[in-house]
C-alpha cells in the first residue's frame, strides 16, 4: 500500500512536467493543426537555458525560469514563421518540418552546451515531507503546484482574454477567423511561443529532477505527446490527464519493470490508443465523404 | 526509351567497376552506404509511396540484425538460415508495428511507432540475450561458395545485387496495380476505398513492405560489421534516415536511394563535424519541406515545368476536352425476373443525438434513372454513405440484387458493381488521370498480391491489359490529352467528368452520382445528361442527387424527395414538383405554400405528417 502510494506520488510529480508538455503540443495542434514534433527540443533547450542561467549566471531559479521561457518563446516564433507556408496545407510535411527542426535544435545544444550533460541541484532544500508513511520531496509538490498555475493560467487566457478567444476561434475555422478580422498569422505566432514557454517551463521544472542532457528532449517529448494522445489531442484538460496518467504509468513500470519500463509504457499506451484513438477528451472526427 | 537504358547501362557499369578505384575504408563506407539505401526504399515504400508515417524503420533493422547476431552466437545457426529466420521475425515485427496503422493515421501514427522503436531500443539495452548496451559480437562470417566474403570488395557485389535486385522489386510494385492502390490510399483513403481497395490490408502491406526491406538491411549489417549494438539503432538514426528520405525525395524510390547514398557519404566526409553536419541536414530537412517538398526527386519535375511555362506560348497542340463517345446500347433487363436492383428498407441513421435519415424507404429498378432531391441537410449524401458502405445504418436494410449488404465494406460493395463520385471532388491528386482511371479499372480482390512474390508475370499480363482498357476508357470520355496529366491541374469540368469515368472504369451495375451537376456550366450539363443516359442505356443503373431541378427533371423517370431525413415524396418529376409536401419542405408553410397545394393534385407516397426540414442537420454532422 505504501510503497504504492510512493509510487503514485513520484509519477504524479513527473506527470505534472509531461502534462505541461502536453499543453504545449495540445494548444499548438489546435489552433494550427501542427504536431509540433520539435517541441520536446524545445523543452530540452529550455531545460539546459534555465540551468545556465540558474547555475553559471547566478539567477534566482525563478528569474532564470523567466528568461528561459522568453528564449523559447522567441524560437517558437521563429519556427513558426518558417514553416507557415505549410499550415492548414500538408500536415505530413509540416509534421517532417518540425522534426527537421528537432534536429537542428539538438545540434545547436550540442553546439553550445557540448555532449555531456548536467545535474541540477534541487533549489528547494528543505528535508522531504512525511504524509503518512510517504515520502514526499518539497520540490515536487513544487512542481505540481506551479503546473496547476499553468494549467489554470492558459484555460484563464483562452476563456477570458480577446487574444485567448481570438485563438479559440483560429483553432475552429481559420478562413472565418480571417474573414472576422483576427490577424491568423499573428495569432498562431503567439500560441506557438505560448507552446514553446509551456515547454520551456516544463524542461525547467524536470532539470532538478532528471540529468539535463541533449537526449533529454526526447525521453521527455515523446512521453509529453503520449500524454496529449492520450487525453485526446487537442484538448487542455485532456493533457492534464494524460499527463498524469502516463507519469504514473511510467513510475509504475518503473517500480516493476526496472529496465524495461520504456517498453512496458509504450506497449500498454499503444494498446490504448488502439482501444481509443481519440483519447478521453479527444472528439471522434466523422469520416468525411 | 533509349537515352534511359543507355544511362542505365553506364549506371551498372560504374558500379560494377566502383570498388577499383577506391581503398578499403572507402569501400567501406560505401558497404554502409548501400545498407542505407535499402532502409530508404523500405521507408519511402511506407511513406512516401503508402503515406503511412513509420518511425519505426530502425527498429526493423535492428530485429534483422539482432535475430541473426542471437542466432548464430547462441543457437549455433549457419549465417543464411539464421537471415531467412530473421526475415519473418522483421516481417511479424512489421505486421505487429502496423497494427496501429489500422485505428489511426498521421501524426498518431508516427508517434506509436516512434514509441514502439523506443520501446525496441529499451528492450535490446537491457536484455540479457542481447548483450544490453556491449551488443554482439563474434556474428560468423557469411559463406558463399567460391566467394571469401572477408573482403568488403566481395561483399560489395553481394550488397549491390542485393540493392539493385531490392529497388527493381521496389518500382515494380510501384509502377503496377499494388502500388497504384498503395499511391491511392496514400491521397485519399476513403475514395480508394470505394473503388475497390482493401484500405486495412493494404495498410498493413505498406509496413509488411518496409520491414521487409529493414530486415534485408540488417541482414546485411549483421554479416558486413558482424556486432550488434543498441547506438546503430538509435532515434537519432531513424531521424537520418528520415532527412534521407526527405531529402531525397520520398515519393520516388530512386531518389530514397540517392538520398540515402548521398548523406551516408556527406555525413562520412564530415565525420570530423558531425554536429556541424547535423545542424546542417536538420536545415536542409526544414528547407526541403518548405520550398521542395519532392526533394531532389522533384527537381527534374520542377525545372521541366518551369521551361514548359516560359515556352507555353510557342508550345504545341493545346490539350482539349474531346466529346463523349457513348457507350452501345444493351437491352433492356428484365424488371419481373431481377426484382429491384437497389431496395432500401427502412433505413436509419444516427450520429450520436442527431437522426440524419428516419425510416427511408427506396427502391431503384434495373435500368431506372432514380433523381433524389431535397433541401440541404436532408440526409441525400448522408443515404449515398449508406449504401456506398461508408457508414452503418443504425437500423434498417440494404439490399443490392436481393443480397443483403447493409454491413457490406465500401470495397466489397465496389467489387459487388457499386462505383460513386463524391460531392467535394475526391480524385487522387498525386496521380495521372490515367492512373486514377487505372485504380478504378483493376478488379482483383487485394489478397492476390501475393502473384507479386510468387508469379510476377502474372501481374504484368493483368497490367498490360488495364493499360488497353484505361486507354480506352479515357477515348470514350474524351480524356485522352489528360491522361498523363495529375488532375487537380485541371479545369473543375474536366474533374468533374474524371470523376465519372473513374466511377465506370469499375463496369457498375449501381451508379451513385453525388450532385455531379455542381459547379457545371450550361454547355456541360447539357454533356453531362448525355454521358448519364448513354450509361443507363448500357446497362448501368444510375442513382443521382441533384440540386439542378432542370438536370433531374429532363433526366429523371423518378425523383424521391428527402427533407429532415425523411421520404416525403416519390414520383415522377411532375408529380414530385406539384407535390404540397415537397412545396412545403422547399418553400416553408407560407401562404404561397398553401396557394400551390389548392392548386395542385393529390399525389403518390406522401406521409400525412411532414417534418418541417432543418437545414443545419445531417449532412453537415457528416462532413
Amino acid at each position: 500500500m505504501q510503497e504504492t502510494l510512493q509510487t503514485l506520488v513520484g509519477g504524479l510529480s513527473l506527470g505534472a512536467v509531461y502534462a505541461l508538455v502536453a499543453m504545449g503540443f495540445s494548444l499548438v495542434y489546435r489552433t494550427m493543426g501542427l504536431v509540433n514534433f520539435a517541441h520536446a527540443d524545445i523543452a530540452m533547450i529550455g531545460a539546459y537555458a534555465a540551468s545556465t542561467f540558474y547555475l553559471t549566471s547566478k539567477m534566482p531559479f525563478v528569474v532564470a525560469m523567466v528568461v528561459a521561457i522568453v528564449v523559447t518563446g522567441a524560437i517558437g516564433l521563429v519556427i513558426e514563421r518558417v514553416l507557415r507556408p505549410l499550415e492548414n496545407k500538408d500536415f505530413d510535411l509540416m509534421l517532417i518540418g518540425t522534426i527537421g527542426f528537432g534536429i537542428v535544435l539538438q545540434a545547436v545544444a550540442i553546439l553550445i552546451w557540448g555532449t555531456t550533460g548536467r545535474a541540477v541541484p534541487s533549489p528547494v532544500r528543505s528535508a522531504p515531507l512525511d504524509v503518512f508513511g510517504v515520502r514526499v520531496r518539497t520540490y515536487d509538490l513544487l512542481v505540481m503546484a506551479v503546473a496547476a498555475f499553468a494549467v489554470i493560467g492558459l484555460a484563464w487566457f483562452l476563456a477570458r482574454t480577446k487574444r485567448g478567444a481570438a485563438m479559440q476561434a483560429v483553432a475552429m475555422d481559420h478562413e472565418a477567423a480571417t474573414a472576422v478580422g483576427i490577424n491568423v498569422g499573428r495569432s498562431n505566432a503567439l500560441a506557438f511561443s505560448i507552446g514553446a514557454g509551456l515547454a520551456a517551463l516544463a524542461g525547467g521544472l524536470v532539470g532538478p529532477m532528471l540529468y539535463v542532457d541533449a537526449s533529454l528532449g526526447g525521453a521527455l517529448g515523446i512521453k509529453g505527446f503520449a500524454a496529449a494522445m492520450l487525453g485526446g489531442f487537442g484538448s487542455i484538460p485532456g493533457a492534464v490527464v494524460g499527463g498524469l496518467a502516463i507519469g504514473v504509468l511510467d513510475s509504475y513500470a518503473a517500480g516493476h519493470f526496472q529496465g524495461y519500463s520504456v517498453l512496458v509504457t509504450f506497449l500498454v499506451f499503444t494498446a490504448a490508443i488502439m482501444i481509443r484513438p481519440m483519447g478521453v477528451f479527444g472528439e471522434r472526427t466523422v469520416s468525411r465523404a | 526509351m533509349k537515352l534511359r537504358i543507355g544511362g542505365l547501362a553506364a549506371m551498372i557499369v560504374v558500379a560494377w567497376l566502383l570498388p577499383y578505384g577506391l581503398g578499403s575504408y572507402a569501400i567501406h563506407v560505401v558497404n554502409i552506404a548501400l545498407i542505407y539505401a535499402l532502409l530508404a526504399i523500405g521507408m519511402g515504400l511506407a511513406m512516401g509511396i503508402s503515406g503511412q508515417i513509420n518511425l519505426a524503420q530502425v527498429a526493423f533493422f535492428g530485429v534483422g540484425a539482432y535475430v541473426v547476431a542471437i542466432l548464430t552466437t547462441h543457437n549455433g545457426y549457419g549465417f543464411w538460415a539464421a537471415s531467412a529466420l530473421a526475415l519473418l521475425a522483421t516481417v511479424a515485427t512489421g505486421l505487429f508495428v502496423g497494427v496501429p496503422a489500422l485505428r489511426m493515421q498521421s501524426h498518431y501514427l508516427g508517434i506509436v511507432t516512434l514509441g514502439l522503436a523506443l520501446g525496441f531500443l529499451n528492450w535490446i539495452t537491457n536484455a540479457t540475450i542481447t548483450g544490453g548496451a556491449d551488443g554482439i559480437s563474434g556474428i560468423p562470417l557469411p559463406t558463399l561458395p567460391g566467394i571469401d566474403l572477408s573482403s568488403e570488395y566481395l561483399y560489395y557485389y553481394v550488397e549491390l545485387v542485393v540493392c539493385v535486385l531490392g529497388l527493381a522489386f521496389g518500382l515494380f510494385v510501384v509502377r503496377t496495380a499494388l502500388g497504384r492502390r498503395l499511391r491511392a490510399m496514400r491521397d485519399d483513403s476513403l475514395a480508394a476505398s470505394a473503388m475497390g481497395a482493401q484500405i486495412p490490408l493494404l495498410r498493413m502491406t505498406a509496413f509488411v513492405l518496409a520491414s521487409l526491406y529493414g530486415g534485408m538491411a540488417g541482414i546485411l549489417y549483421a554479416g558486413l560489421i558482424r556486432y550488434v549494438a543498441p547506438e546503430t539503432f538509435s532515434i537519432a538514426n531513424m531521424f537520418i534516415l528520415l532527412a534521407m528520405v526527405i531529402i531525397g525525395g520520398r515519393r520516388s524510390l530512386v531518389g530514397c536511394v540517392v538520398g540515402a547514398i548521398g548523406l551516408t557519404l556527406i555525413r562520412e566526409w564530415l565525420s570530423d563535424f558531425s554536429t556541424y553536419a547535423q545542424l546542417g541536414y536538420g536545415v536542409v530537412v526544414v528547407l526541403m519541406v518548405v520550398f521542395a517538398p519532392t526533394g531532389l526527386a522533384g527537381v527534374p519535375g520542377l525545372v521541366r515545368d518551369a521551361v514548359r511555362r516560359r515556352s507555353r506560348t510557342s508550345g504545341g497542340p493545346r490539350a482539349e476536352l474531346r466529346p463523349f463517345t457513348p457507350y452501345e446500347v444493351s437491352p433492356p433487363p428484365d424488371d419481373q425476373a431481377t426484382g429491384p436492383l437497389l431496395d432500401i428498407r427502412a433505413v436509419t441513421k444516427d450520429f450520436r443525438g442527431l437522426r440524419a435519415l428516419d425510416d427511408v424507404s427506396l427502391s431503384v429498378l434495373p435500368g431506372e434513372i432514380r433523381g433524389i432531391v431535397g433541401p440541404n441537410g436532408s440526409g441525400k449524401t448522408t443515404l449515398f454513405n449508406v449504401v456506398s458502405g461508408f457508414y452503418r445504418a443504425t437500423s434498417g436494410q440494404v439490399r443490392l440484387s436481393g443480397r443483403d449488404t447493409t454491413a457490406t465494406r465500401p470495397y466489397t460493395l465496389s467489387l459487388l458493381g457499386v462505383a460513386r463520385t463524391f460531392q467535394n471532388l475526391r480524385l487522387f491528386s498525386h496521380l495521372t488521370v490515367r492512373e486514377n482511371i487505372l485504380v478504378a479499372l483493376d478488379r482483383t480482390r487485394t489478397h492476390t498480391i501475393w502473384r507479386y512474390v510468387l508469379w510476377p508475370p502474372g501481374v504484368l499480363r493483368q497490367e498490360r491489359r488495364l493499360r488497353t482498357q484505361a486507354q480506352e476508357l479515357l477515348d470514350r470520355f474524351g480524356l485522352a490529352d489528360f491522361a498523363d496529366t495529375p488532375p487537380g491541374s485541371l479545369p473543375y469540368g474536366i474533374q468533374r467528368r474524371i470523376e465519372i469515368a473513374r466511377a465506370m472504369a469499375a463496369r457498375p451495375r449501381l451508379l451513385l452520382l453525388d450532385e455531379p451537376a455542381a459547379g457545371l456550366n450550361g454547355e456541360e450539363v447539357g454533356q453531362l445528361a448525355h454521358m448519364v443516359r448513354s450509361i443507363r442505356d448500357s446497362g448501368t443503373t444510375v442513382v443521382l442527387i441533384e440540386h439542378n431541378m432542370g438536370l433531374v427533371m429532363s433526366l429523371c423517370e423518378q425523383v424521391t424527395v428527402l427533407a429532415g431525413g425523411r421520404v416525403i415524396a416519390e414520383g415522377t418529376p411532375p408529380e414530385v414538383v406539384a407535390s404540397p409536401a415537397v412545396i412545403e419542405a422547399y418553400l416553408g408553410d407560407s401562404e404561397m405554400a398553401q396557394d400551390a397545394r389548392e392548386a395542385a393534385p393529390p399525389l403518390t407516397a406522401t406521409t400525412p405528417h411532414l417534418p418541417s426540414p432543418s437545414p443545419s442537420n445531417s449532412e453537415e454532422a457528416a462532413r
